[in-house]
């Protein structure tokens, strides 16, 4: 008995430890400096203060970038998922002999670099970009459309990165569903519709929990399609993450950033996982 | 029955526009691999191979597309096989702590990179150890991790433990069980986990930046330096080869194991 | 056995808390476990250590600069003396100093690195990051500029601790399809400023280019700003008119290349090359007070000089440097009154052919850097429009 319960740390215990090593400690690390000083010359002074936390709350700028971030996080969930689930269930229903090299197609873009990619919709959607030269060569307008360099356009960088992410989620998790439920509620008389909305989609709510986890996370910590993609005035709390770290070198500060960005996105995943979670819902699928 | 099939027509359609819009800037990088010129415009004034032969003589790109590749197999590999155990401990067995170790092992991607990135740094400057390969692997382990166990997770929930439990009664230790049993009905997770863990490994840009030193730097890191002055086409050229090295191998795959199982059936 | 094992680490760890030895001998007796072994690299570790004796680092810019750098300097180097040059990047300058201070030992495994602005050298040699070189062992040193080398002593109490290696301008582009040359020469800097460009506008995320251009255009010496406030009301009412804060050379490239804006700040040495590569009608603007600065050869504490020296005394000979300086654009550090330049390089964009570098005006590094903390910040607020 008492073998059995060692098991699972046994399992356990290798991840921990990078975890642990990689992770844990070093975010000690990070916490600790939050409450260090910065000296003018770039060195750090280490103190235990609250400065770099009253900094931040010293005024909008910081808690606003931070609200303008978690907002544009939304949105790219919601659109990576009205752009996804329609793919990922494509995916499940067919039958086409081409399905896995579908499936690897959508893992195709992550082959070119991140950043090659994020450059490349300038080509696209730039003033000289593909997209203006066909409508001008058409004459449906005559002053190049500004699609660059907004929100907007930070938003369609981020959706073409994380979308594969979205699909993939919803995909595993509608792979597992026994087409054979649906079967039978269509041979009891259901339509479609009402098979998808009674079976398939409840049953899929765990790849759309865990898609949407990912891309809201991911999303909070990016920095390169803002910098690139957007204009001025589209930066989001990386951004500003990166400028202090490493741009003034002044630690301390960006630690105290980072440790508001942990703690707050913490809550937001416990709470999310309490309630509509991934944790919750492997209970209910395993405990059966 | 007429609606039912305009509604799955529908969603091709739907599925085929996302691809486009997916495969749109793809599209526009493997393009440009070709045009003449340093900075790619359409329309595109002439077409030429001189990036490709650029490239092929470009020694540092080609070390860093080596490193890219070594550093994203080994994590692949590793990253799976610490992960996986990981996934069969949180759905096989009940224990304390369980959500909030869950939790924790998917943290690392709820730490943004810049921050993980120099305070690994810090760490390894309070032990006083310089940087090496073994920390740059390891970090890319953590990182891809949370996506091993996602994937693997989601998989294992939908296999039965009685088929499991029925192979222990009949005498087979724990990890024959795995062997015979759960690894055959895994593995398209956990070959989806390790596809994962070597694409995001190999397209890292951030915290390799901080860890790799000077002899492991990668693709990536290189396309980062060369933002300073301008990046070359021969980047196109490389990415140009990588999607068709990706898109004809599984394709080669098939064609070929279906003419090896055609063989096998007559 | 195990016992014993664990003896000895006991040992280990009193004579740690005893400070016989160091944290780092410590953990290498760690390093037995596995984890530590795992980061430490075990006995890759040792093997990497052994190695290091035969190489010395460089980290530059990549690309075609690198390229240069290995021809004529690296391996002439690596042939003469033996010793691996090992090549590495940036990325990014910021990101460079924040790995510098990050590493153990202070310094860690970097060497050599091309840095840019007397500025930077500041924050190297506050960091404590400075080594004295000796000037006699870089002969071709005597063929360098001595006004380029001034900065940089005064800092360092007259010694040095890099090499001046090139210099340039961070200044103003224009599309003379869309702007009369007239024009662009009638207003100056005020041209970043011009409603009618509007949306068609471009910049440097850059805090210190920013003020610095400001400063110009309200009629301020931009090493001395009396009106901050004026400054930063200009630079509010310029942000209206920007499309882009670009962040990186390839960027500001293809926003000039592609006509996403008629004008912009610009690194000289980035139009010179667009023009190089045909885009003739993209031209250059360098007001009075153009904002000037310099690179040089940064040596970390903990190098091994003896053989810094003579890497420094290769990539300062003429023809590593005209290469170089061809492959970047910018002119370098050499004295055109004692070796002979060649016409590429003279007609690089700044060039100084007095070689006393009058009129050029630099950042004054004290005064910048004490204000970055407040103005980075106050700069990135107003960038966000808040």
């Amino acid at each position: 008995m008492k073998e059995k319960s060692l098991r699972p740390w046994l399992l356990l215990s290798p991840s921990l430890t990078a975890v642990f090593l990689l992770l844990v400690v070093p975010v000690c690390f990070v916490v600790v400096y939050s409450f260090w000083l910065r000296a003018p010359s770039g060195q750090d002074i280490p103190a235990f203060q609250l400065g770099n936390y009253a900094k931040f709350f010293a005024d909008f700028f910081y808690p606003s970038i931070m609200l303008s971030t978690i907002r544009v996080a939304i949105e790219t969930v919601f659109l990576c998922l009205v752009m996804g689930y329609i793919p990922a269930y494509f995916f499940y229903k067919t039958e086409s002999k081409l399905k896995p090299f579908l499936m690897i197609l959508v893992m195709l873009p992550f082959w070119i670099s991140f950043i090659i990619r994020t450059l490349s919709w300038i080509n696209i959607l730039g003033d000289s970009g593909l997209i203006n030269h066909v409508l001008m060569k058409m004459g449906f307008i005559h002053e190049p459309l500004a699609m660059l360099y907004n929100e907007g356009a930070v938003i369609m960088g981020l959706l073409q990165y994380l979308l594969p992410f979205m699909i993939l989620n919803i995909y595993v998790s509608l792979d597992g569903i026994d087409k054979s439920l649906t079967e039978a509620a269509k041979s009891l008389g259901c339509t479609e519709w009402q098979a998808f909305k009674e079976i398939t989609l409840p049953l899929s709510l765990p790849g759309v929990s865990a898609g949407c986890l990912l891309v809201f996370v991911l999303t909070c910590g990016t920095y390169l399609p803002p910098m690139i993609l957007g204009g001025p005035g589209n930066e989001m709390i990386a951004n500003l993450i990166f400028k202090r770290i490493i741009g003034t070198l002044d630690w301390p500060f960006g630690s105290a950033i980072s440790t508001i960005l942990m703690i707050l996105l913490v809550i937001i995943v416990y709470t999310y996982n309490r309630y509509m979670g991934i944790g919750q819902i492997f209970k209910a699928l395993s405990t059966d | 029955m007429k609606k039912i099939i305009s509604g799955w027509t529908l969603i091709k359609i739907y599925t085929l526009l996302v691809y486009v819009w997916m495969f749109a800037p793809i599209i526009a990088v493997v393009i440009l691999a070709f045009n003449p010129h340093q900075f790619g415009s359409f329309p595109m004034e002439g077409f030429s191979f001189k990036w490709f032969v650029k490239l092929s003589h470009n020694s540092s790109i080609l070390a860093a597309f080596k490193n890219s590749l070594i550093l994203g197999s080994l994590t692949a590999i590793f990253a799976t096989a610490i992960g996986v155990p990981a996934a069969m401990a949180f759905i096989r067995y009940d224990f304390k702590g369980k959500d909030l170790i869950n939790t924790l092992l998917i943290a690392p991607i709820m730490i943004p990179e810049v921050v993980l990135g120099v305070a690994l740094l810090l760490f390894i400057r309070w032990l006083q150890q310089p940087k090496s390969f073994m920390l740059l692997l390891i970090g890319h382990v953590v990182l891809t991790l949370p996506y091993v166990l996602l994937i693997v997770q989601a998989r294992l929930v939908g296999i039965r433990k009685e088929y499991e439990e029925a192979a222990m009664s009949l005498g087979a230790s724990p990890f024959q069980t795995f062997r015979e049993i759960t690894f055959p009905l895994l593995a398209p997770a956990i070959f989806a986990g390790m596809l994962f863990s070597f694409t995001i490994s190999f397209d890292d840009v951030t915290a390799t930046l901080f860890w790799a030193t000077a002899q492991n730097q990668t693709v990536p890191v290189k396309i980062f330096g060369m933002l300073r002055n301008s990046i070359s086409p021969e980047i196109n050229a490389l990415g140009a080869v990588m999607i068709v090295l990706t898109v004809s191998t599984p394709l080669l795959a098939g064609f070929i194991s279906r003419r090896f199982a055609k063989g096998k059936g007559k | 056995m195990a016992n014993d094992l664990g003896e000895r680490l006991d040992n280990v760890y009193e004579s740690y808390k005893e400070g016989k030895i160091s944290r780092r001998d410590f953990v290498k007796y760690l390093g037995i476990s596995g984890a530590a072994l795992g980061l430490v690299g075990g006995p890759f570790g040792m093997i990497r250590q052994a190695m290091a004796a035969k190489s010395i680092r460089f980290d530059g810019w990549g690309g075609t600069v690198s390229e240069a750098f290995r021809k004529y300097a690296f391996k002439p180097f690596t042939d003469a003396t033996g010793i691996k040059v090992i090549d590495g990047e940036f990325g990014n300058a910021d990101s460079y100093l924040t790995r510098v201070k990050a590493s153990y030992p202070p310094g860690g495994e970097y060497n050599l690195a091309h840095l840019s602005g007397v500025f930077d050298y500041k924050r190297y040699v506050d960091l404590g990051f400075d080594v004295v070189l000796d000037e006699d062992k870089i002969p071709n040193l005597k063929t360098v500029m001595p006004a380029i080398m001034k900065p940089y002593r005064a800092i360092t109490n007259g010694k040095l601790s890099a090499v001046p290696y090139d210099y340039g301008l961070t200044t103003i582009a224009y599309n003379s399809k869309f702007i009369s040359d007239d024009k662009a020469k009638k207003m100056g800097a005020a041209l970043l400023w011009d409603k009618d460009l509007k949306g068609k506008l471009g910049s440097w995320t850059d805090w210190r280019t920013n003020i610095w251009y400001a400063s110009l255009k309200t009629g301020q010496n931009p090493n001395d700003i009396k009106d901050i406030k004026a400054v930063w009301s200009a630079l509010k009412e310029q942000r209206g008119l920007i499309k882009k804060y670009w962040g990186s050379g390839a960027e500001q490239m293809s926003l000039l290349a592609n006509e996403e804006v008629y004008a912009s700040i610009v690194w000289s040495g980035r139009v010179k090359t667009l023009q190089n590569q045909g885009h003739t009608h993209l031209k250059l603007l360098i007001p009075e007070n153009a904002f000037s600065w310099q690179e040089c050869i940064f040596v970390m504490k903990g190098t091994d000089l003896s053989a810094a020296h003579k890497l420094l005394n290769y990539m300062l000979a003429p023809e590593c440097a005209f290469a170089i300086a061809s492959g970047q654009s910018y002119p370098p550090s050499l004295d055109p009154r004692k070796v002979t330049v060649p016409g590429a390089v003279a007609g690089l964009p700044g060039f100084d052919a007095t070689g006393t570098l009058n009129g050029y005006l630099f950042a004054d590094p004290g005064y910048w850097n004490t204000h970055q903390l407040d103005w980075a910040e106050k700069w990135d607020r107003i960038m966000a429009g808040r």
